[in-house]
């Protein structure tokens, strides 16, 4: 089987499981595994929408005994005489259930059935409550910024199911808990924002611990009176409140207190932040809720203050936080870390939207969205589409009109004996649930096999990492080749209210003995780049930037080492199979990508950079660490070309595509036509049509993405170029000068970085000495 | 010459050196003798001894003006019979001022001025003559505004001070008016015609411009209040009197905080007619929720007030909240106004239990009536004292009306309006759901917030060299040894001034001005300058002859609540015993003749005679008495109002009238022919001596009234007054005077009622409207052992009747 053929196969396996291995054929020990350089690991979106829909089963699961648990799939041994499946993960043999007395080959449940290997359960259990929505808006913004965010929230209203509950938060000097229920007037809780209320505060303050303040209801008649938790001052069905939010809504004004010229706005984010998360843990303690932070720019008041007022002092950049020189920072830090760890131990989302030219702090309360499956997206201004279009998003439905988003989730994972789970890498925290399917070794959040997510969507993938067990032992006698499986369970609350279990069971080859040429033939570059590279970011989170970088090379050059083809220190002998070749060249775009390379970023745009990439699949992961880039010229059908320097050609348009930006270059010639203004004379329809071609195709690109990219048109020249030539392999660099192959008319990279090129001959030369 | 000035002046003021001021003393039972024919102006009043024992006091002689205050010759500069102070306006315990601080100990009496610079709640009740010119002569050395004691030198373009006797420049203006370019008749002045002027003050007289009237309610929304109606009917109240409330100058501001466990703020922002409501249950530091659109103003917001008041009631009818932050809501109210200053009005029916100032029931029935009493009468919290001197700082004056069925520790929260000259308001037992309460405090607060108060005002007294100002009583802050400050200044109350003598005064008279410096509520800075000229005197007799036993009785009456306050009921009631033997044995020993010892009669000043009954029904009073069943809660705002009424309505606080109903003359209880005031029987003594068992009576201390029907009415009496046919139908208690078609006897019953509220010929400002109790001699017994506390001539169980006390002070008399 050729790579191509392989990676078919593989791309039918993630479309049906959600699934991605680095490694499709597990070695047989622990030795080997830890030859492979590139852990195993498997990049799974539980909640993946297939193109064909397959609806949930209305039954439960049969599961295997405690402690195992682990639930009827096709890798199961199924004697339907004797009623007996024995478990493939523990090897317990299990009583079928009385009702599945009557299965046989003609009748085998569809759990049983190969075509599902991953099913979806949907399960008696009801939530508790309705999915929870709480607006915590900014309103220290421009008039304008202001009022388009309004418009959005009084939008979405609509998009809401009309049973979920809804809750309104705004904040600037001070914090204000709205209380929708209360229809006499606009009714809201005032918090200071400069003082760092205590969990039980809150709730006092908010009258949530006395009884006397719950919300009375006029008795009816022959109806026994509603026991409303207190809460439900706060938080209430859409279909109840919508009238009175949206007054509210409207009638919200910029913050009133005076800003003197010199001083930022005061904006209590933290306060903000810590009341919504008090508000909703008394009430709705491991419940489904999201808190939605709109914030329109820094905190400069009270506890998670990310900078002080005084406009004289700028906002941190990554150089201050290197050098530590801060007041804030770790302070913010841990203020926002503490929140995120109390909002996901209740299973609470955060959400962050921030909509400001200027940073907001993301990077202070990252943990926020990172621990709790939320979302977080970077915009200039509430006005523009890019939040507008990916607030949207966020409210997406599937076929059944429920909303595209799950709640309080937990991703459990079973292994058979050879393998062990090292850990998780994505957006989520552990559940400290120990197994016999936890390893020794830690890769991301381990020593767990169960992670709890609070927020999750069919696009939320998630890195797991596993080895192999260090006693694997002789193989026992089996037949046809020996398989090692994995089981994930994702049991999640679904936006429709009722708990579902969505179960993905996958096996892999076990490798044969030591030098078995399969393994290396299993080999999926583009996953093990993700997979890389989100360990890379992981790292980056807690190492020097160098260190990391370091790590990246080190890793690489091992992996060429132990499965390029070579002759001992004869770089010019060095081969890469197919399925390996790219592998250097996306490493070599993830050292010079934005996940790894800080410094031309703020802060905040990094964690969102990061946030991003620990959310997505494959396919979009891959474009993250390196672009696509695709050449319009006459006569010629688009084609991809080199993310080179080279690509750029005076009569071509690029569009290039880095998931984050789309960008539209007009090479020189294409720029000076346009400026004359050719596309609109007689005669030169098929410029026109050049013109718009790449539009068309990025308008294509844009409509799936979240968050919604920025969409960037420039010409040969300008400006917003750099934009291009920042991701650009330098071939041509100002130190290179010209030499044979390359286009006379290429375009200069004014840069020190080093080309794929100087790269490469760098690679096969350590790689062939053998000294790693 | 100063044009327009006529130097025959001085001639024509002398003939009427001789008229004595004060009005008409002939009154039935006064014995004070007119002077027959000519008198030589030394001459002051006679001294009548009278024996105590033998001319029992008159009730009238409460209404008596007092001994007449008889000056020397061209004492004024005009003949102007207002050119010294009426005693409304301020009164002298000493109508002859000793001539040394030696002679005035000697005499044992106190030397005190009774203040009320203002006799009604608005001005058009009882206008003053207004200096509107902005040019205000004052001596340069000791600040004495002109007036009509001054002397002018020089052909009139020098005056001379009559405190100090420096000669101080006349101001040009007196005799040409710049702007006119011409003339003026300095005559014409108010200043130099009348003792008690308003001058509006021109720029120098502020440290920033008028402040605006703003009133803050701070609103009980606890249970307790929903419960009593309370916050139903002050908010149906404001929301009536939103016309009263003054606001000529249209800058009125209003704000409302509602107060439970929480802070309930109502903004109302500038675009909108509805109220915003903004909850802080942050009660550690208090904050504003929102730096504008609190302070409403009166004219503009008024649609978004009336919204919110309108619906006040409606917003809170489901709170079970039993908390009440009152102290923290005080903080957060202060903090919103105190860049204006203003009126912060409590209305409470809540013990403040959580929050800044918290206190606790401190009421403990054991100590009632033991000399340990006197702890529940001070205050709980140090915060009521500190934080008031923080609202004096800042233009703040809190009054409180207080409503609580339970122990509310008035003696903390009264200290709020004692140090920033508010007031106290206590409706024990109030509840709304009795048509009778409700209206009372629905009269009483919209009156209260109708009246003119005046607002960052400071009060000084100057006086003639030699005298001075030793000890203010009276709510307000004492801010330097001359200088009373009050943020607000109220229009129903009176002060007392404890003089001392330092030297030796030469001249015949002296002369006290007092000046109140102040922004009206309309936003003009003024001074209301009244100026009082007294005869001195070297003669013992001539001291005790013109002593005043009204103002005495005034002057021991706040002693009396110093001393409660300082050191126990006890002791302040010792102390008034004491001081009466003092000054009967004075009396005794320096000016009765030897020969009257055998008879040993109890000898004093006919003027005086009052004084031994007055001091006895004071002692007896319900803020003073022995007694272990007044709770601490009413006898602290008892307190309260013998520290701060004005010396009529105190007088008769103290001793109240009673009238004879069902035998009252004729011409009582319709309106006099000529003058159309409704006549009212001559008060009574307060004895049960003189109450028949089938009699009718009004007993009345103007802060309740009672109509007390003999056990023997005859059941045609009863249905004359209210319409019943017997006795047994009659509803005791409470009520409102029924209107009984075509009975003479119920009109005039209620036009008596009427009248006996009326301030106005009493010649001050009040808002008190006081219930009205049925009570029957053989009814509930609690009732009547409360209307029988008024009869302070009666023994009671811890005290003697006035016949028996009078023997008690003839007796240590004897001895001493
Ligand atoms: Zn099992
Ligand atoms: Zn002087």
């Amino acid at each position: 089987m050729d790579a191509e053929q392989q990676k078919d196969i593989w791309i039918a396996e993630e479309e049906r499981d959600g699934v991605r291995l680095s490694w499709n054929v597990f070695p047989l020990n622990r030795l080997e595994s830890s030859r492979l350089v590139v852990p195993i690991g498997v990049l799974y979106t539980p909640l993946k929408e297939r193109e064909v829909p397959q609806p949930p089963v209305q039954y439960e699961p049969v599961t295997c005994k405690m402690p195992c648990r682990a639930v009827l799939n096709p890798y199961c041994q199924v004697d339907a005489r004797a009623k007996l499946w024995i478990c493939p993960f523990c090897l317990q043999r299990n009583q079928l259930p009385p009702h599945y007395k009557d299965i046989g080959p003609n009748a085998w449940p569809l759990e049983l059935s190969p075509g599902y290997s991953t099913i979806e359960y949907k399960l008696a259990r009801p939530a508790t409550a309705p999915p929870i929505f709480l607006f915590v808006v900014d309103i220290c913004q421009d008039d304008d910024a202001l009022k388009a965010l309004k418009d959005s929230l009084i939008m979405s209203l609509s998009l809401l199911p009309q049973h979920a509950l809804v809750g309104l938060i705004t904040y600037g000097t001070m914090t204000h808990v709205h209380e929708l229920g209360y229809t006499e007037c606009a009714k809201s809780y005032v918090f200071r924002g400069n003082k760092d209320y205590q969990a039980k505060q809150v709730q006092e303050m908010l009258g949530l611990l006395t009884p006397g303040m719950r919300p009375q209801q006029p008795m009816v008649p022959g109806r026994p009176q509603q026991h409303l938790p207190p809460s439900s001052r706060f938080l209430l069905p859409v279909q109840q409140c919508e009238f009175q939010l949206t007054n509210v809504l409207e009638q919200l004004q910029r913050d009133p207190w005076p800003v003197a010229s010199d001083k930022r706005p005061l904006r209590c984010t933290g306060v903000a932040l810590s009341v919504a998360i008090g508000l909703l843990e008394t009430s709705f303690p491991n419940t489904g809720a999201r808190v939605m932070l709109f914030s329109g720019g820094p905190g400069t008041e009270g506890p998670g203050m990310v900078v002080a007022p005084e406009l004289r002092e700028p906002i941190r950049s990554h150089h201050d936080i290197e050098r530590d020189n801060i007041k804030y920072y770790k302070k913010a830090v841990k203020f926002y870390d503490t929140l995120a760890k109390r909002s996901a131990h209740n299973g609470h989302v955060v959400d962050i939207f921030a909509g400001c030219l200027d940073q907001v702090g993301l990077l202070e309360m990252k943990s926020l969205p990172n621990s709790t499956g939320g979302h977080m997206i970077l915009t200039d201004s509430f006005t523009s589409s890019m939040f507008r279009q990916s607030f949207v998003k966020i409210f997406d439905k599937d076929g059944d009109d429920n909303l595209l988003m799950g709640f309080n989730a937990s991703l459990e994972v079973l292994t058979t004996k050879e393998l062990k789970v090292t850990g998780l890498i994505g957006h989520a925290v552990s559940l400290n649930k120990k197994s016999v399917s936890v390893g020794e070794t830690e890769v991301g959040i381990g020593n767990t096999c169960s992670w709890k997510m609070c927020g999750i969507t069919p696009s939320s993938s998630f890195a797991t990492y596993f080895e192999t067990a260090a006693q694997a032992g002789p193989a026992q006698p089996q037949q046809g080749p020996q398989k090692g499986l994995i089981q994930f369970l994702t049991y999640y609350q679904h936006s429709s209210g009722q708990y579902h279990l969505r179960v993905t069971t996958i096996g892999r080859d076990m490798s044969g003995p030591s030098g078995d040429p399969s393994i290396a033939h299993s080999f999926d570059q583009e996953t093990a780049a993700v997979l890389m590279g989100r360990i890379a970011v992981f790292k980056a989170e807690v190492d020097d930037g160098p260190d990391v970088l370091r790590w990246v090379d080190r890793m690489l050059i091992r992996l060429c080492s132990r499965f390029a083809d070579y002759r001992k220190d004869d770089p010019t002998s060095f081969r890469l199979d197919k399925n390996f070749k790219l592998y250097p060249q996306f490493m070599f775009h993830l050292r010079r990508s934005q996940f790894l390379q800080v410094f031309n970023n703020s802060p905040d745009e990094t964690a969102f950079y990061r946030h991003v990439l620990n959310t997505e699949d494959v396919s979009n992961s891959l474009v993250m660490i390196q672009p696509t880039l695709d050449s319009y010229t006459f006569d010629e059908p688009p084609r991809p070309v080199l993310l080179d320097s080279t690509s750029i050609q005076p009569n071509t348009i690029l569009l290039l595509d880095t998931f984050f930006h789309i960008l539209i270059f007009h090479g020189e010639t294409i720029a000076e036509w346009k400026k004359v203004g050719y596309q609109d004379q007689e005669g030169y329809e098929n410029f026109k049509e050049l013109l718009e071609l790449p539009k068309e195709d990025a308008k294509e690109l844009i409509a799936d993405r979240f968050p919604l990219p920025r969409f960037i048109i420039c010409d040969a020249g300008g400006s917003q170029a750099r934009f291009l030539l920042s991701k650009l392999n330098p071939s041509t660099t100002h130190t290179t000068g010209a030499y044979g192959g390359v286009s006379q008319n290429a375009q200069t990279i004014f840069t020190d970085d080093v080309s794929l090129q100087t790269f490469m001959e760098a690679l096969m030369k350590l790689a062939v000495t053998g000294t790693n | 010459a100063a044009p327009g000035y006529d130097p025959g002046m001085a001639a024509v003021t002398q003939q009427f050196g001789n008229m004595a001021m004060g009005g008409a003393p002939a009154q039935p039972g006064m014995m004070a003798p007119q002077p027959q024919g000519m008198q030589t102006a030394h001459t002051l009043n006679q001294l009548i001894p009278v024996d105590l024992m033998q001319t029992p006091f008159d009730p009238r002689e409460i209404d008596a003006p007092p001994p007449p205050i008889v000056l020397p010759a061209n004492a004024s500069l005009t003949p102007n019979p207002n050119s010294n102070c009426p005693p409304q306006y301020m009164r002298s315990t000493l109508n002859a001022v000793p001539t040394t601080h030696h002679l005035l100990k000697k005499s044992k009496l106190p030397f005190a001025l009774i203040i009320q610079p203002y006799t009604s709640l608005r001005d058009e009740e009882d206008p003053v003559p207004l200096v509107s010119d902005t040019v205000i002569s004052r001596c340069r050395r000791c600040r004495s505004y002109i007036n009509p004691f001054a002397t002018f030198l020089e052909h009139g373009h020098r005056w001379r001070c009559n405190m100090c006797n420096l000669t101080n420049d006349v101001p040009q203006a007196f005799d040409w008016d710049q702007n006119a370019q011409k003339p003026v008749d300095r005559w014409q002045r108010p200043e130099l015609n009348y003792s008690v002027v308003e001058f509006i003050a021109p720029q120098e007289y502020m440290v920033r411009p008028p402040q605006p009237l703003v009133y803050l309610f701070l609103i009980d929304v606890s249970l307790a209040s929903i419960q009593c109606g309370l916050l139903a009917t002050a908010a149906r109240t404001i929301l009536e009197s939103l016309d009263r409330i003054p606001n000529a100058d249209e800058r009125t501001k209003v704000a409302f905080i509602c107060v439970d466990s929480s802070l309930h703020y109502f903004a109302v922002p500038r675009d909108s007619t509805e109220p915003n409501m903004l909850v802080v249950s942050d009660l550690e530091e208090p904050f504003l929720p929102t730096p504008g659109d609190l302070l409403l103003s009166l004219k503009e917001c008024r649609e978004g007030i009336e919204n919110l008041l309108g619906k006040l009631d409606n917003m809170f009818e489901h709170s079970k909240n039993t908390a009440s932050c009152m102290g923290s809501a005080l903080q957060s109210g202060h903090k919103l106004i105190s860049s204006i200053g203003g009126k912060i009005i409590v209305l409470t029916a809540s013990l403040p239990n959580i929050g800044v100032g918290k206190l606790e029931n401190r009421e403990d029935k054991k100590l009632l009536g033991t000399n340990k009493e006197v702890s529940l009468l001070q205050t709980g919290n140090s915060f009521y004292k500190s934080f008031a001197v923080e609202c004096s700082k800042n233009q703040v004056s809190v009054d409180m009306f207080l409503f609580s069925s339970g122990y509310q520790d008035v003696a903390s929260l009264s200290n709020l309006p004692r140090y920033t000259g508010g007031q106290t308001y206590f409706y024990p037992g109030w509840n709304a759901s009795r048509t009778e309460d409700a209206i009372k405090f629905a009269k009483e607060f919209s009156d209260h917030l109708s009246a003119e108060i005046a607002l960052e005002a400071v009060m000084r007294v100057r006086a003639t060299s030699g005298l001075r100002m030793q000890t203010f009583y009276g709510n307000f802050f004492n801010r330097s040894s001359d200088l009373c400050a009050f943020p607000a200044f109220p229009r129903d109350q009176g002060y007392v001034v404890e003089v001392a003598i330092d030297e030796t005064l030469g001249k015949q008279f002296v002369c006290m001005q007092t000046a109140v410096l102040h922004t009206t509520c309309n936003g003009e800075r003024r001074i209301r300058v009244m100026t009082l000229a007294l005869p001195t005197t070297s003669n013992l007799s001539d001291v005790y002859a013109s002593a005043d036993q009204i103002a005495i009785t005034t002057y021991f009456s706040h002693k009396a609540v110093e001393r409660t306050l300082s050191s126990g009921l006890d002791s302040a009631r010792e102390a008034l015993q004491s001081k009466l033997i003092e000054l009967l044995s004075t009396f005794k020993k320096e000016l009765t003749v030897a020969h009257m010892g055998a008879a040993s009669p109890l000898s004093f000043a006919a003027n005086l005679r009052g004084l031994p009954l007055l001091f006895l029904a004071l002692m007896k009073h319900v803020g003073l008495r022995k007694t272990r069943i007044v709770p601490s809660d009413l006898r602290s705002a008892a307190l309260a109002l013998l520290s701060t009424l004005p010396a009529p309505i105190l007088m008769q606080y103290i001793y109240p009238r009673m009238y004879s109903l069902h035998d009252m003359p004729e011409d009582c209880g319709i309106p006099d022919p000529t003058t159309g005031e409704i006549k009212l029987p001559d008060p009574v003594n307060l004895t049960g001596e003189r109450v028949a068992p089938f009699g009718l009576y009004l007993i009345d201390d103007m802060q309740t009234q009672f109509l007390w029907i003999g056990s023997q009415a005859v059941p045609q009496l009863i249905q004359d007054v209210f319409g019943e046919p017997s006795l047994d139908m009659l509803r005791m208690g409470k009520i409102t005077m029924p209107e009984i078609v075509d009975s003479e006897m119920n009109l005039k019953v209620r036009n008596i009622i009427q009248k006996s509220r009326d301030y106005k010929t009493k010649k001050v400002g009040s808002i008190i409207s006081p219930h009205l109790y049925v009570v029957r001699q053989d009814g509930d017994p609690s009732l009547r052992l409360w209307a029988q506390t008024m009869w302070v001539e009666d023994r009671t169980d811890q005290a003697p009747n006035i016949q028996m006390f009078l023997a008690g002070l003839r007796e240590k008399v004897g001895s001493a």
